[in-house]
C-alpha cells in the first residue's frame, strides 16, 4: 500500500483518507493528515515507525529550545543518517528505514530554518509532526521547506486545486508505470544478456532507455507525490524541471531532483563559502557537495564515482567551457544528451569490471571487443522498445509537457488523462504492482 | 456542472470508478467468477482489469444471464480441443505459472476448493489430444509412476518426484556420439526463453531452425503461433525435419501436478512423431535455476525442476526419443546453475550459451544415413 501505484493505494487508503479530511471541521484536518500519514509509515515500516517518531519529538523539542538545542538537532540527525549509511559501506546486511535520508533532510532544513529565523510563525507539535511525516513525501521526498507547506493555514475544500492534483497525480502514475515500468524491462534484459554480448547500437538503446526510465520514474513519482499534496490542499512542490532541456550539467541538476539539489545548496555549499571565495574554496565546496550527493544516492563506490564525476564535470563548465554551452545552445543540448547517459552508466553499474565492459559495447574502438554479440539484436529490442522510447523523448522537450500542463482542462487532455489512467491501473491489476511479472522464462 | 467546470478529470475518474465498482460486483459470480479476488489484498474492481486481460469486457457483465447459459452450455457440448485453447488463454490469473516474484505463490486462495476445482479442469483439458491413438514403439515400454502426487503437493505447487531416476538411468544407457555442426542442418529446437538464448547467442541459428518464444509452455506448444513462422504444425509439415529438440516446462513449473506435466509432454511426443515419424527426439533436461533462486522460490527450484525432468526421462527410448541434460554442463556439484554463468539466476548470460551449444555437440545419434 505504500506505493503510490499500488490499487490499495488509490482506491482504498487515498480516496478514505480524502474523505475523512475534508468532513472533519477545518482545524481537526491536520490531525487526520498526521494520523494518516502515520499509518502509511507504519504500514510499510512497522517497527522503525518508532525511529521516525522518536525523531520527531526530539526535533519539535529542540527547535522550540532555542538556538544551541537546534544545533544538537542537526548533529543528531546528521550521525542518525551517517550511521545508517555507514552500516550500509561495511556491512552487507544493512539497510536503511523507508524513506529516512528523506525526512532526515526535512528535519536538518527544518532546524536550520528555525536558527535562521526563516520560520516565523509558532512552532506547534501537531504542525512539525505534520512537516516531517506527510504521508505523499516521507518515503522518497520531494524534501519540501517547512515554509512551502503554510502549515499555518487552514486546508479549505478547493475544487480547482483538487482537479489539477488529480491530473498531476495521472500524469505521475502513467509516467511511472507505462513508460518508466516498461522501460525497466530493456536494461534488465541487458543484464541478463550480459553487457559483453550486446552490440553496440543495442548499448546505446540500452543507454538511452536507462536515462529515460529512471527519469520518468523519479519524475512520475515526483509527479504524484506533488499531486497527492495538491489533494489535501497544499501548493505544488516542483522537483524537475524538463532537466533533458537542459544545456550544460550544472543546468541539468538545476533541474532535476531540485528538491535535493536546493538543499545542498542552502545547507551545504553556500554556508561553505560558495563560489565567493575564490577557485580553489570553490573547487572544495562543490568536491564536497557531489562527495555527499554520491554518498547520499546509495552505499556502493559506484555512486561515489558518480557523484565525483559529476562534480568534475561541474567544475570544468564553471571554470573552462560553461559559458560555451550557455551561449551555443545547440552545443549544450547535444552535451548534455551525451554525457548525462554516460554518467547514468556509472549510476546504474555496480563494479569496475562491468562498466568498463559497457563502455567497452558503447566504444568499440576503444574496449575490448564484445563476446558471443548478436548483432540482430538491435532490431529485436528496437521494435520493442521504439514507441516508448519515442513517447519518452517527445516528453522530455519542455515545450510539450508545458502545452499539456496549460490544457488541463481541455476535454482531450481530460479523457487522455482519464484513459491513461485506467491503462495504468489496468497494467497495474495485472501485474501485482511488480513490472517484472511481465517476465516469464 | 460546477464540478465538470472546475475538476473535469476528477468527475470523469469518479463516474467511471463507480462503474468499473459496480461491474466487479455484479459480475463477480458470472463472468468474474474464474478471476480469484482477496478483496482483503486488492481492491474489488481490480477483478474489471484482470477479467480483461483474459478477454472479458466490462459490458458482458450486464448481459451475465445470457453469459451463465453460453457457460453452462459449453460445459455440455464442446470438445476438448476447443476447451483446451479457451482454459488455457483465458486461465485465471491465480490459477497461472507465477513467474519471478516470488509473493505472487505465497497468497492464500480465498476459495480453495473452488480455485482448485477450476484448475483441475483446466489441466485435464490442457492436455495436447491427439486425434487417435498414435502406434508407436515406445509406449510399450513407457515407465509407470511410483505413485501419486498428493493433494498437499499439487495444493504447495511442488512437484513429485513420482518416477524415481528410472527413465534418467535408462537414458544414461545410451552412448551418444560426438558430431559437428552441420549435424544440426536438419534440427528443429523448441523451448522458452532459454533456447531463445540459445538461438541468439550461438551460432547454431545458422544450422538449426528455431521455434522458440519466451513464456512458452509445454500445454501450449501447439497451439502458439510464432510470429512469421505459424504453429508448430504447420512448420512439421512445411519442413523435413530429422532432429527435434525440446526444452521446455519451466514457465508451467507451478501449475498442476507432475502428471498432468508428463502427460502433456506425452501428447506433445506423440504428435510430433505423428506429425515427423523419421525424426529423432531430443527431451532435453530443463535446466537448473542458481543456488539463490533454488533456495528462495517455492515454485522455481531445482527440486521442482528434476521431479518433472526425472519424469520426462522416462519418455526416452533411446532409439527414436533421447533424453539429455545440459545440467551437466552448466550445474556445479550440487545442481544448481553456476552463479558465474547468469545474471538473473534462471538464463545463462548470452555468452555461455557456447557451453549449452557444446554439449549438444557431445549428445549425437548417428543414423544410419549419416
Amino acid at each position: 500500500m505504500i506505493s503510490f501505484t499500488d490499487l490499495n493505494f488509490l482506491f482504498r487508503f487515498l480516496p478514505g483518507l480524502l474523505l475523512i479530511y475534508y468532513m472533519v471541521p477545518l482545524h481537526l484536518r491536520d490531525v487526520v493528515l498526521l494520523l494518516g500519514s502515520l499509518v502509511f509509515y507504519a504500514v510499510g515500516e512497522p517497527v522503525l515507525v518508532a525511529l521516525l517518531l522518536v525523531l520527531t519529538v526530539v526535533n519539535f523539542l529542540c527547535a522550540k529550545g532555542g538556538k544551541g538545542l537546534s544545533i544538537t538537532a542537526v548533529l543528531i540527525n546528521v550521525a542518525v543518517l551517517a550511521a545508517f549509511k555507514g552500516f550500509g559501506f561495511i556491512s552487507e546486511n544493512a539497510f536503511l528505514p523507508l524513506g529516512l535520508s528523506f525526512y532526515l533532510f526535512k528535519m536538518i532544513s527544518f532546524q536550520i530554518d528555525v536558527t535562521r529565523g526563516q520560520i516565523e510563525e509558532r512552532i506547534t507539535f501537531r504542525k512539525t509532526a505534520l512537516y516531517f511525516t506527510l504521508f505523499p513525501q516521507v518515503i522518497s521526498g520531494p524534501i519540501m521547506r517547512y515554509g512551502q507547506g503554510d502549515f499555518g493555514y487552514a486546508k479549505r475544500f478547493d475544487l480547482e486545486q483538487i482537479g489539477d492534483g488529480l491530473s498531476y497525480m495521472v500524469m505521475g502514475l502513467s509516467m511511472k508505470v507505462l513508460l518508466a515500468d516498461r522501460l525497466a524491462i530493456l536494461w534488465n534484459d541487458l543484464q541478463m544478456i550480459g553487457y559483453i554480448s550486446i552490440s553496440t547500437p543495442l548499448a546505446w538503446l540500452g543507454m538511452l532507455g536507462y536515462s529515460l526510465q529512471l527519469y520518468f520514474d523519479f519524475w512520475g513519482y515526483s509527479l504524484m507525490a506533488a499531486g497527492i499534496l495538491m489533494l489535501f490542499g497544499y501548493e505544488f512542490v516542483e522537483n524537475f524541471r524538463h532537466p533533458y532541456g537542459a544545456v550544460s550539467v550544472s543546468d541539468f541538476y538545476r533541474r532535476w531532483h531540485m528538491t535535493l539539489g536546493a538543499f545542498f545548496r542552502d545547507y551545504v555549499y553556500i554556508p561553505m563559502g560558495g563560489s565567493r571565495c575564490g577557485k580553489l574554496r570553490t573547487v572544495i565546496n562543490l568536491a564536497v557537495v557531489w562527495l555527499i550527493t554520491g554518498i547520499w544516492h546509495g552505499s556502493g563506490i559506484h555512486f561515489l564515482v558518480w557523484g565525483g564525476v559529476l562534480g568534475v564535470l561541474i567544475m570544468a563548465e564553471k571554470l573552462c567551457y560553461g559559458k560555451l554551452l550557455t551561449k551555443v545552445p545547440v552545443l549544450g543540448h547535444l552535451y548534455v544528451w551525451f554525457v548525462i547517459p554516460l554518467t547514468w552508466m556509472l549510476f546504474a553499474i555496480p563494479g569496475k569490471e562491468a562498466v568498463l565492459e559497457y563502455l567497452g559495447r558503447l566504444f568499440p574502438f576503444a574496449g575490448a571487443g564484445g563476446v558471443a554479440v548478436n548483432t540482430g539484436d538491435i532490431l529485436l529490442y528496437g521494435s520493442r522498445y521504439g514507441l516508448l522510447m519515442l513517447v519518452g523523448l517527445i516528453l522530455c522537450i519542455p515545450a510539450v509537457f508545458r502545452a499539456i500542463d496549460k490544457r488541463k482542462r481541455n476535454p482531450l487532455v481530460v479523457l487522455l488523462l482519464a484513459g491513461l489512467f485506467w491503462m495504468s491501473v489496468y497494467m497495474t491489476a495485472n501485474t501485482a504492482g511488480n513490472p517484472f511479472m511481465y517476465f516469464d522464462f | 456542472m460546477r464540478l465538470l467546470k472546475k475538476a473535469p478529470l476528477f468527475l470523469i475518474l469518479l463516474i467511471s470508478g463507480i462503474f468499473f465498482f459496480l461491474t466487479a460486483v455484479l459480475g463477480r459470480n458470472t463472468v468474474y467468477a474464474q478471476i480469484p479476488l482477496e478483496p482483503e489484498k486488492q481492491p474489488v474492481l481490480s477483478v474489471v482489469f484482470r477479467g480483461l486481460k483474459e478477454g472479458i469486457h466490462p459490458l458482458q457483465v450486464f448481459d451475465s444471464e445470457r453469459m451463465c447459459d453460453e457457460v453452462q452450455k459449453e460445459e455440455v457440448s464442446e470438445s476438448a480441443e476447443v476447451k483446451q485453447e479457451e482454459t488455457v488463454e483465458g486461465m485465471p490469473e491465480q490459477a497461472k505459472i507465477p513467474v519471478l516474484n516470488g509473493e505472487s505463490q505465497q497468497k492464500p486462495i480465498v476459495d480453495k476448493e473452488a480455485v482448485t476445482k477450476v484448475e483441475e479442469e483446466e489441466i485435464q483439458a490442457a492436455v495436447i489430444p491427439t486425434a487417435e491413438p498414435v502406434p508407436y514403439s515406445i509406449k510399450n515400454i513407457r515407465t509407470e509412476p511410483l505413485r501419486e502426487s498428493t493433494r498437499e503437493e499439487y495444493l504447495n505447487h511442488i512437484s513429485a518426484d513420482i518416477y524415481g531416476d528410472t527413465g534418467v538411468l535408462r537414458a544414461a544407457e545410451y552412448a551418444f556420439e560426438p558430431v559437428t555442426e552441420n549435424y544440426f542442418d536438419d534440427a528443429l529446437f523448441i523451448g522458452d526463453s532459454r533456447t531463445v538464448g540459445l538461438r541468439d547467442y550461438t551460432d547454431l541459428s545458422d544450422h538449426a531452425y528455431f521455434l522458440c518464444e519466451t513464456s512458452l509452455t509445454i500445454q501450449k506448444v501447439f497451439t502458439r503461433e510464432f510470429k512469421g513462422k505459424g504453429t508448430l504444425e504447420e512448420v512439421l509439415a512445411a519442413g523435413d525435419f530429422g532432429k527435434i529438440y525440446l526444452m521446455l516446462g519451466i514457465n508451467e513449473l507451478g501449475l498442476g501436478t507432475t502428471e498432468d506435466y508428463v502427460a502433456s509432454y506425452t501428447a506433445v511426443i506423440d504428435r510430433i512423431h505423428e506429425l515427423e515419424p523419421e525424426a529423432l527426439i531430443f527431451i532435453q533436461a530443463n535446466m537448473h535455476v542458481a543456488e539463490e533462486k533454488s533456495k528462495t522460490d517455492k515454485i522455481f527450484n531445482n527440486q521442482n525442476i528434476e521431479a518433472r525432468n526425472r519424469a520426462i526421462a522416462t519418455l526416452s527410448d533411446n532409439i527414436q526419443v533421447f533424453y539429455i541434460d545440459v545440467n551437466e554442463a552448466v550445474s556445479d556439484e550440487n545442481g544448481y546453475l553456476k552463479d558465474e554463468y547468469t545474471y538473473d539466476k534462471i538464463h545463462l548470460l548470452g555468452r555461455y550459451n557456447d557451453i549449452w551449444k557444446q554439449f549438444l555437440l557431445t549428445k549425437g545419434v548417428k543414423t544410419k544415413s549419416e
